[in-house]
């Protein structure tokens, strides 16, 4: 029972952090279309900005300032990179952001090394919140979570409840019309941009110190978060949410469970057979964990394209 | 074209070919490594290892009175890559093909070379494998033309339960967590082969995917749940990292017995959490270290950076091959490549660690091995951290080597 509460609670907060970094992501692309192939490389910025403030301005400062940095990048990105090839299509959006997190993660190895770098939880954030039949569940764990639930609140009352979250919003489906009542519809786009880089740079900021921060987070990180916003539905930002932990819990399970298909079959008395056969029967679920979200994803294409809350198709 | 000019033409062409002949090819080394994208690394470590040692074989006079040549090729990170790679550097004249991190790219380039071998009777080429530790390429990957210089899963296994089980930090419930890819899968057997002669019981094992995972904390729980004293892991990078940060945050009480902790940047990032954990590899700069201490300190000096990780074992290696080719005559070609090999199969060379030779049935390297622990009180230490590796136990080559494999089918030339 014990072993199925962490199981829970550590895929929950896995899925959280997942959100932090999906989460502006599925932003920038129900704002502005732009499947942002560098996203990734700003969660890796946030990271070792973060790392390298701290010895200056000590941890709290670092991961409030970093992705204020992070934001910067991304606004400079937006204006002097993606607005110039806006006009050719996506494909070429695609291609300039791909180059960018090439680009991104070659300098960091420049600057950094090719080695993970000490950047670290701080001796204070560093014990235990409970514990539950011997084992410490760590603070830092749930100062994760709820920086990613403080974060989705924030978004959603900020698109929902406020002036600038209608003009954002209606800056997507009728640009024109929003231009013509007097609004500066590419500035709404450079501030969406630098928001949602930003909010990976807090991610960053904050994961990168407990997990590790390495020139290849970017990439590790990557590809999971693009699983997570096709599954949410492109643009959803609930729909991040609900994917982020979907797929943080599923792994989490699978991860504890020595479930193999060999044993499905034992249900129709076939246990034998299929331990006979060998090969992909007697492969534990375990050990395809890490495998698990793409299998998801597959599934949620296959029955519902527009993702579990998308609305474009 | 008038006739006459016609036959100077040709006069002087064959003129240009026996000039050509007359004067030996200086022998061609190839290192096809990964030395960009996310595993460059490794790669990287072994290029200067290898390029130092090379150094040192030219600065003696080479090869055949002529400076030994190494090309770099970059394979990519994969056998793809490396497939493609290996063909380049064999169409450029290389005869010694040198290769070390991820068993995955050796699998590929040990059977490129087997092939080409096998094609080319006469023009055979030299894979000398620097680090590449799964069991498979000694054993039904076997064949007379690879040469591991580095340690092999069975060897790291072994020696690092053995030490673990001398300094008392063994204990009888062990947790097996590797990678699920060829090196992984090893590391797992040979720790339950060993569990029976050292008196532990492994309770559980875990294959998992390797280097996607970043949240290691649902494995820890199993470990915990298990109730282990000890993990062995193959793990390494990312995987090994993540682990140990997890299993420290969680409070975990078990120790680990790794093969590649002493990967750079792993004891910078893991800080105290990596204190008293164990690893198991071919070199310590404080062990013997009237010998070794030279040899750190010159390494140093012409890298910029003292040698460790993978280096140690690579640059022996090459030691061993420099060895070897003072023993063959140099030919038109460059050198005889099979002369090469046998020559390779008897010569042996002391290392700072002590003996290092290759035994000729399965051209698997005999080498001590180095049981050491993450300490405070270690001489050298890593990554600039009050931390470093403390020599537990030095285990003699004798001693460390592990059978020969039964599906090692070598086809010897003759």
């Amino acid at each position: 029972m014990d072993q199925l509460v962490f199981a829970l609670l550590n895929g929950t907060i896995y899925g959280l952090l997942l959100f932090m970094v999906s989460a502006g992501l599925t932003l920038i692309f129900g704002m502005m279309g732009v499947l942002n192939f560098a996203h990734a490389s700003f969660y890796m910025l946030g990271a070792y900005f973060a790392y390298t403030l701290e010895p200056l301005t000590g941890f709290w400062a670092a991961i409030l300032l970093s992705p204020l940095l992070v934001t910067g990048i991304g606004v400079l990105v937006e204006k002097f990179i993606l607005r110039r090839v806006h006009a050719f299509g996506h494909a070429h959006e695609l291609l300039v952001t791909f180059g960018l997190s090439v680009v991104i993660a070659e300098l960091i190895k420049m600057g950094y090394g090719n080695f993970p770098v000490d950047y670290r939880v701080p001796p204070e954030l560093r014990f235990a919140a409970f514990s539950i039949s011997g084992i410490d569940y760590p603070f830092y764990r749930l100062f994760m979570g709820a920086i990613a639930l403080v974060m989705f609140a924030a978004i959603y009352l900020l698109l929902t409840r406020t002036r600038v979250g209608i003009v954002v919003r209606s800056a997507i489906y009728r640009p024109q019309m929003v231009e013509a009542l007097g609004h500066n519809v590419p500035l709404v786009f450079m501030g969406v941009f630098g928001v949602g880089a930003g909010l990976a740079g807090l991610a960053g900021a904050v994961a990168g110190a407990f997990y590790t921060t390495n020139p290849n987070m970017a990439l590790e990180l990557g590809v999971v978060v693009f699983v997570v916003v096709v599954v949410g539905g492109l643009g959803s930002m609930g729909g991040a949410m609900l994917a982020s932990l979907l797929i943080g819990i599923t792994n989490s399970l699978a991860v504890g469970s020595n479930l193999r298909p060999a044993d499905l079959f034992a249900l129709v008395g076939q246990r034998d057979w299929a331990e006979q056969i060998g090969g992909l029967m007697t492969v534990q679920l375990s050990s395809l964990a890490a495998t698990l979200p793409f299998l998801i994803m597959l599934i949620v294409l296959v029955v519902r394209p527009s993702g579990l809350m998308g609305e474009k198709e | 074209m008038t006739f006459s000019s016609l036959v100077r033409g040709t006069a002087a062409s064959a003129l240009v070919l026996m000039a050509g002949s007359a004067a030996a090819e200086p022998l061609k080394i190839a290192l096809v490594e990964t030395l960009s994208g996310p595993q460059a690394s490794t790669g990287l470590l072994y290029r200067s290892a290898v390029q130092y040692e090379i150094g040192k074989l030219n600065e003696q006079g080479g090869f055949g009175g002529e400076e030994i040549v190494l090309a770099e090729y970059d394979n990519q990170g994969g056998p793809v890559g490396a497939a493609d790679r290996v063909r380049a550097a064999i169409a450029d004249g290389a005869q010694i093909i040198l290769q070390g991190s991820s068993s995955a790219v050796a699998g590929q380039v040990t059977e490129d070379v087997r092939k080409h071998n096998l094609r080319n009777p006469g023009n055979e080429v030299l894979y000398v494998n620097l680090g590449a530790e799964a069991m498979e390429l000694t054993g039904e990957k076997c064949h007379f033309y690879h040469f591991r210089v580095s340690p092999n899963a069975a060897i790291r296994v072994g020696t690092l339960v053995e030490g673990m089980r001398e300094a008392d930090a063994l204990g009888e419930r062990v947790y097996a967590m590797n990678q699920n890819y060829s090196w992984g899968v090893d590391v797992q057997e040979n720790t339950k082969a060993a569990a029976e002669e050292m008196g532990f019981e492994v309770v559980e094992e875990t294959l998992h995917d390797v280097n996607k995972i970043q949240d290691f904390a649902p494995y820890v729980a199993r470990i915990q749940a298990a109730h282990a004293d000890t993990v062995i892991t193959g793990n390494w990078s990312n995987d090994l990292l993540l682990l140990m940060k997890a299993a420290s945050s969680a409070g975990l009480e078990a120790r680990f017995g790794t093969a590649f902790l002493d990967q750079p940047g792993n004891v910078g990032n893991a800080g105290a959490v990596a204190e008293g954990h164990f690893v198991s590899t071919p070199f310590n700069a404080e062990t013997n270290p009237d010998l070794s201490g030279p040899f750190v300190e010159d390494y140093k000096a012409a890298t910029g950076h003292y040698p460790s990780y993978v280096e140690p074992a690579a640059a022996f290696g090459i030691r061993l091959l420099g060895e070897a080719l003072g023993q063959v005559e140099p030919t038109e070609a460059g050198v005889d490549v099979t002369a090469l090999a046998q020559a390779l199969e008897t010569v042996s060379i002391e290392t700072p660690m002590g003996e290092l030779s290759i035994r000729p049935e399965d051209h698997q390297a005999v080498l001590p091995m180095v049981v050491q622990t993450v300490s405070r009180d270690a001489v050298y230490k890593a990554d600039d951290t009050e931390f470093g590796f403390k020599p537990v136990k030095l285990i003699s080559a004798e001693d460390a080597a592990a059978p020969v494999q039964d599906s090692c089918e070598m086809q010897r030339p003759g």
